[in-house]
């Protein structure tokens, strides 16, 4: 027997115990894994922890806590093992699920309309009227095969008896799903061969009916496949992660409010080739805040006319604006004769025993017993925490019970259930597993052939010990859900496919205005933090190497640079060495200096904004070296450290433009990022050229080529020390060499042809001036240190590209910064 | 009564808006003591996209959008309405003890059609802008003694109200918070209307909040003007056995014939005269010009110009 390995694993008679039977031995789905643990050796799992957390982190997945200080992105709890559920259990799940998801939807629909439900009394109206999640203007609005409930998921307990109980519905805009899909990815890769033989269910083809589904009953324009979107509140809702990895894995644009518009009715995105028209909208962002116009008018993430294009029938709403009414602990107690009634049977699972307070009977019960029940607010808008009638003194019973006098309809009273309990890995102790309390989210989707249920789910365990509640705001962790096939795994859809080869898409006209703004951004600023990261490094390294003081070997260039960028001081008092150098460092290190550590923190919001369209590859890249520049350092580094990491952040901005070279889609989106990189290059360029050949007469100029990326290429070129002619000929009027301004330029020119084309004429002719006026050059004359013409040339060029850059933010970019505000008048 | 209302709204933005979208509630809403015989809104410059429904409360709603540049929106709605009496101060004798309707509004279960008693938990609970509080359902109770009818307790407090608040336009905005109102003692129409059904909820009765018109008088010897009045609001107050009763606690009075009701829902924000959202225009300046003129009188008269102002506060 494993004693060691559970030793510390508690064994409760008052628990229902996942992978122990009653007599100690492991379940027998539980017998295959139990047994790998014991045979293999200790490293293997060592080393499986080790690479979960990797792969956390890399991929980025992260889930943010409102209340942390340590700032927004929190990487995702993952235990090492996976829940396991036999395939005859799991059938009962299935089935129980698609019944209640059927019965809500039944519901739902019937509140937001005929209101019979209200009438015969099966519900009472202050279920409705009460909750400020019923949506007045949505009532009425008739949903395509009569569904408002599109993606539904439930949180399961399991008493100690072993029976499943609901504890909560998620009807507004369920999360968790794609945390259960990169759960999936991440363990099953530790358990490969383990994985195959208990032959664990996949999770795609529930992903693949809620796609085709939707655009299955979204409305359709002739001849044209239906756009779905995915519509997210932005990067700081706490589950950005999961928006922007299902948006990527079902293919669908990530959008915000402001990328969408109501013309006539319809729902179109702004896009750089002008309006499209949207058929279906995934819903992540509260139906409260969807529509300023009908909703909340101080919503300034919402889309004017939403709701009356849902009216229209417009267009698809998953879940359909509304829905969030049926997220209260009230209903509990009258699903059973809601069963009855609408589905002519019992239900198959019951809700955990609940009692609304609004009922005098079910108050005065309630009071008998405070002790045995936690009282919870009985709506989402009235906040509130839990509280536990036997944590109460007899005063603080007391207050209660007068609060629940005062108001019964704003509470539910609700048995307090032992949670059953699943092994978690101890990542401090090697080799031992704890039992944690245990709660599964099941996921349930709408399609023509009824609900169905994702075979798996996100089982989340408690963080402490004694939880009594499982919440990921509250510090969880998380497992992956493997449901087993009772016959072969089956990956079968009825569904007929949306795609025809008309639907074959080239260049995305998906592109948002947003997108192509942020991507831009992205370009320039990925240059500024490459451009940043070379100066810091080279002024460092003169430093160090003991370079002469007086000006000579670029130092006072690259002072002045530094001046201009916001890092040294601008008052003209030379600085002590001393001083310089702790400004240096904070460039670096501090983001909330100008400089180096600044850029970084700006490049990686954008990368947020951009999520979906990074490449897994690429976004690891960038996690490097944010997470290590990111991380508060203990004591002031040394300036070998402060160098390291700025070799850091050169390798990687390498790296990314490598990948924006090699593995993006030459499409308009990836045009503008290399715009962004070339503008951004070419004024740096200039400023820096501007700045070198008006310093002190200088014959050192290894920095120049250093902070260019060039030293290399001219040494193969000319072997020789470097000299000003043949450097500013490099760095100027070489069209092979991609750190040269003629290169840009000609660059830019290209592109702005380019998209002339696709978009209709773009005045460039400031470009193609400048471009043209590098061949005026004589290199004998002009490229000399101290040349007022060559000065007025770089100011000229300099001055070309931020004329580009403007048109290009007027012409195409959506402006996200401008928000529509609200009107009222009597 | 016969009237002819007209209710001129007029922005003007210093830079172009881009995208309007707006929602109209300014058309008159039939009812038993109450006629429409022409209604008619005018926008400025014409909307490209217009439509009319009835809202989730019954209410005529108007909604539509500009999206090409402009400077400026005129919205003119002009109606002729019949007002019959409802019965004048008598409406409010007769009703049921106030605890009765409480308690048949909590569990409407026992005795009462079930579907009237629906409709009016619609407006038992919180809304926007008038949420229960403690402090209002103090502020009530001097009027609720135990048994009184319901109509009865409400008349009061519309008495008390006028007594113990100050109107003044200058106190309050649409944003202003109803503790602040209740601490204050000042406020428009929409306030007193507010306070009142935000104190009726907190005792746990359903109260409406009523938008429309008032009659008002000019100084004696004095023509009637043109854009002399506002838009005004009132609140009404349910029992199972005499229905809907309105209040007015600006005037202190029930509503009668001198009311013209537009509108009802469970605050200002379901029912605001013109609600929109706009993209662009910069500081606006907006100028809501009411005349409410009885049919058997001269025509009222355009004002001197120089008493242009920057629009009638709410009465």
């Amino acid at each position: 027997m494993p004693k060691d390995f559970l030793a510390d694993y508690p064994q409760d008679p008052g628990r229902y115990d996942e992978m122990l039977g009653a007599d100690g031995q492991p379940r027998p789905h539980w017998r295959a894994l139990f047994a790998q643990l014991l045979e293999q050796p200790p490293e293997a799992m060592r080393e499986h922890v080790r690479a979960i957390e990797r792969q956390v982190l890399e991929n980025g997945v992260t889930y943010n806590v409102y209340a942390d200080a340590q700032g927004a992105d929190r990487p995702w709890e993952l235990d090492a093992l996976p829940n396991i559920l036999p395939a005859s259990e799991w059938a009962f799940l299935e089935r129980a699920v698609a019944q209640r998801a059927r019965l809500l939807n039944l519901a739902l629909v019937d509140l937001y309309g005929e209101q019979r439900t209200l009438k015969q009394g099966l519900l009472p109206a202050a279920l409705l009227h009460g909750h400020a999640g019923f949506l007045r203007p949505c009532h009425g609005t008739r949903h395509v095969a009569d569904t408002m409930l599109h993606l539904y998921a439930v949180d399961l307990a399991r008493a100690p008896d072993g029976r499943w109980w609901v504890l909560a519905d998620r009807t507004q805009a369920p999360s968790g799903a794609g945390y259960a899909l990169e759960n999936r990815l991440v363990i099953s890769r530790g358990f490969p061969d383990l994985f195959l033989d208990l032959r664990v269910q996949h999770l795609a083809s529930f992903f693949a009916t809620l796609r085709d589904t939707l655009a299955q009953w979204a409305p359709r324009d002739p001849g044209r496949a239906p756009l779905t979107v995915l519509l997210t509140p932005g990067p700081v809702n706490e589950t950005y992660f999961e928006h922007a990895y299902l948006a990527r894995y079902l293919g669908f644009p990530l959008v915000e409010g402001h990328d969408l518009t109501v013309r006539e009715g319809k729902v179109w995105m702004k896009t750089l080739s002008g309006l499209v028209r949207v058929h279906a909208i995934v819903r992540r962002q509260d139906d409260i805040w969807c529509d300023p116009l009908e909703l909340r008018g101080d919503s300034s993430i919402g889309i004017p006319g939403l709701v009356d294009a849902e009216r229209r029938g417009n267009v698809l709403i998953a879940n359909a604006l509304g829905s969030n009414v049926l997220e209260t602990g009230m209903l509990f107690g009258f699903l059973p004769r809601l069963s009855e009634a609408l589905l002519g049977g019992p239900l198959a699972m019951p809700s955990i025993a609940t009692w609304w307070c609004g009922e005098p009977a079910a108050l005065e019960d309630v009071l008998g017993r405070l002790h045995q029940v936690v009282v919870k607010p009985a709506f989402p808008h009235l906040r509130g925490e839990p509280v536990f009638g036997a944590d109460l003194d007899a005063r603080g019973l007391q207050g209660l019970a007068a609060t629940l006098r005062d108001r019964p309809g704003d509470f539910v009273a609700q048995e307090i259930m032992n949670l059953s309990q699943s092994p978690v890995w101890d990542r401090e102790r090697p080799r031992k597993v704890l039992g944690r309390a245990t709660s599964l989210r099941v996921f349930a989707c709408a399609s023509p052939n009824g609900y169905v249920v994702m075979p798996g789910g996100l089982t989340r365990v408690a963080g402490l010990e004694d939880a009594r509640v499982v919440s990921m705001q509250r510090g969880g962790g998380s497992k992956d859900t493997w449901v087993m096939a009772e016959g072969a795994v089956n990956a079968f859809s009825l569904l007929r496919t949306t795609t025809s080869a008309e639907d074959l898409v080239r260049a995305g006209p998906s592109l948002s205005s947003r997108v192509v703004e942020n991507l831009y951004w992205f370009g320039r600023h990925e240059e500024r933090c490459d451009h940043a990261a070379r100066l810091l490094r080279v002024t460092i390294g003169r430093l160090l190497d003991d370079a002469p003081r007086d000006g000579t070997h670029g130092r006072a260039a690259m002072l002045t640079l530094l001046r201009k960028g916001g890092v040294l001081p601008t008052s003209e008092e030379a600085l002590d060495d001393l001083a310089l150098v702790r400004a240096l460092r904070s460039s670096v290190t501090d983001a909330t200096h100008a400089g180096l550590a600044s850029h970084l923190r700006h490049l990686f919001r954008l990368a947020m904004h951009l999520r979906e369209r990074f490449s897994l590859d690429n976004w690891r890249v960038l996690t490097q070296v944010t997470s290590s520049l990111g991380r508060p350092k203990s004591r002031a580094m040394a300036l070998t450290d402060v160098l390291e990491e700025l070799d850091q952040v050169v390798t990687v901005t390498t790296t990314l433009s490598g990948f924006a070279l090699d593995g993006m889609v030459r499409d308009a989106g990836w045009r503008f990022l290399s715009i962004g990189r070339r503008i951004e290059r070419a004024q740096w360029l200039c400023d820096t050229l501007r700045e070198a050949i008006a310093g002190p007469e200088d014959s050192e100029l290894n920095w120049l080529l250093d902070l260019s990326d060039s030293i290399v290429t001219y040494r193969t070129r000319y072997r020789a020390r470097p000299e000003w002619m043949p450097v500013l000929d490099l760095l100027i009027r070489d069209v092979a060499n991609p750190r040269s301004l003629a290169f840009q330029m000609k660059g830019l020119v290209d592109s702005a042809t380019r998209l002339g084309e696709v978009f209709g004429e773009l005045d460039h002719s400031g470009l193609a001036e400048a471009n043209a006026s590098i061949d005026t050059i004589d290199p004998v004359r002009d490229l000399v240190q101290g040349s007022e013409r060559l000065d007025a040339l770089l100011a000229q060029w300099s001055g070309a590209t931020a004329l580009f850059s403007e048109q290009l933010s007027l012409r195409f970019f959506s402006h996200v910064g401008e928000a529509g505000r609200q009107t009222a008048a009597m | 009564m016969r009237y002819t209302v007209l209710h001129e709204t007029l922005y003007t933005y210093p830079d172009s808006v881009v995208v309007s979208h707006q929602l109209l509630h300014v058309s008159p809403r039939p009812l038993a003591w109450q006629t429409m015989h022409r209604h008619q809104t005018t926008i400025e410059p014409e909307p490209g996209e217009r439509s009319e429904r009835l809202d989730y409360f019954g209410n005529t709603l108007t909604q539509f959008a500009l999206v090409s540049r402009h400077e400026f929106l005129n919205v003119r709605a002009v109606s002729e309405v019949s007002v019959a009496s409802r019965g004048g101060e008598a409406q409010a004798v007769g009703s049921q003890p106030w605890e009765a309707v409480r308690d048949l509004l909590r569990m409407p279960a026992t005795g009462v059609e079930p579907v009237t008693l629906i409709d009016a938990t619609d407006y038992l609970y919180q809304s926007p802008h008038a949420a229960p509080s403690r402090a209002l359902a103090e502020y009530a109770m001097p009027s609720f003694p135990p048994g009184r009818p319901v109509h009865e307790a409400a008349r009061d407090l519309t008495r008390r109200i006028k007594a113990e608040f100050e109107f003044d336009p200058a106190a309050t905005t649409v944003s202003t918070p109803l503790e602040a109102v209740l601490k204050g003692r000042r406020g428009v129409c929409q306030d007193f209307a507010h306070l009142m059904i935000g104190a009726l909820r907190s005792i746990g009765l359903a109260a409406r909040y009523v938008s429309g018109y008032i009659l008002t008088h000019p100084p004696p010897g004095k023509p009637r003007m043109i854009g002399a009045d506002a838009s005004h609001a009132w609140a009404s107050v349910f029992c199972p056995q005499r229905g809907w009763v309105d209040f007015d606690p600006t005037n202190d009075c029930v509503v009668d014939e001198a009311h013209i009701t537009v509108a009802w829902g469970r605050d200002f924000s379901d029912v605001t005269p013109m609600r929109g959202v706009i993209l662009g225009g910069g500081e606006q300046t907006l100028e809501v010009k009411v005349t409410v003129a009885p049919a058997n009188e001269p025509p009222p008269i355009e004002p001197p110009p120089k008493a242009k102002g920057k629009g009638t506060p709410a009465t």
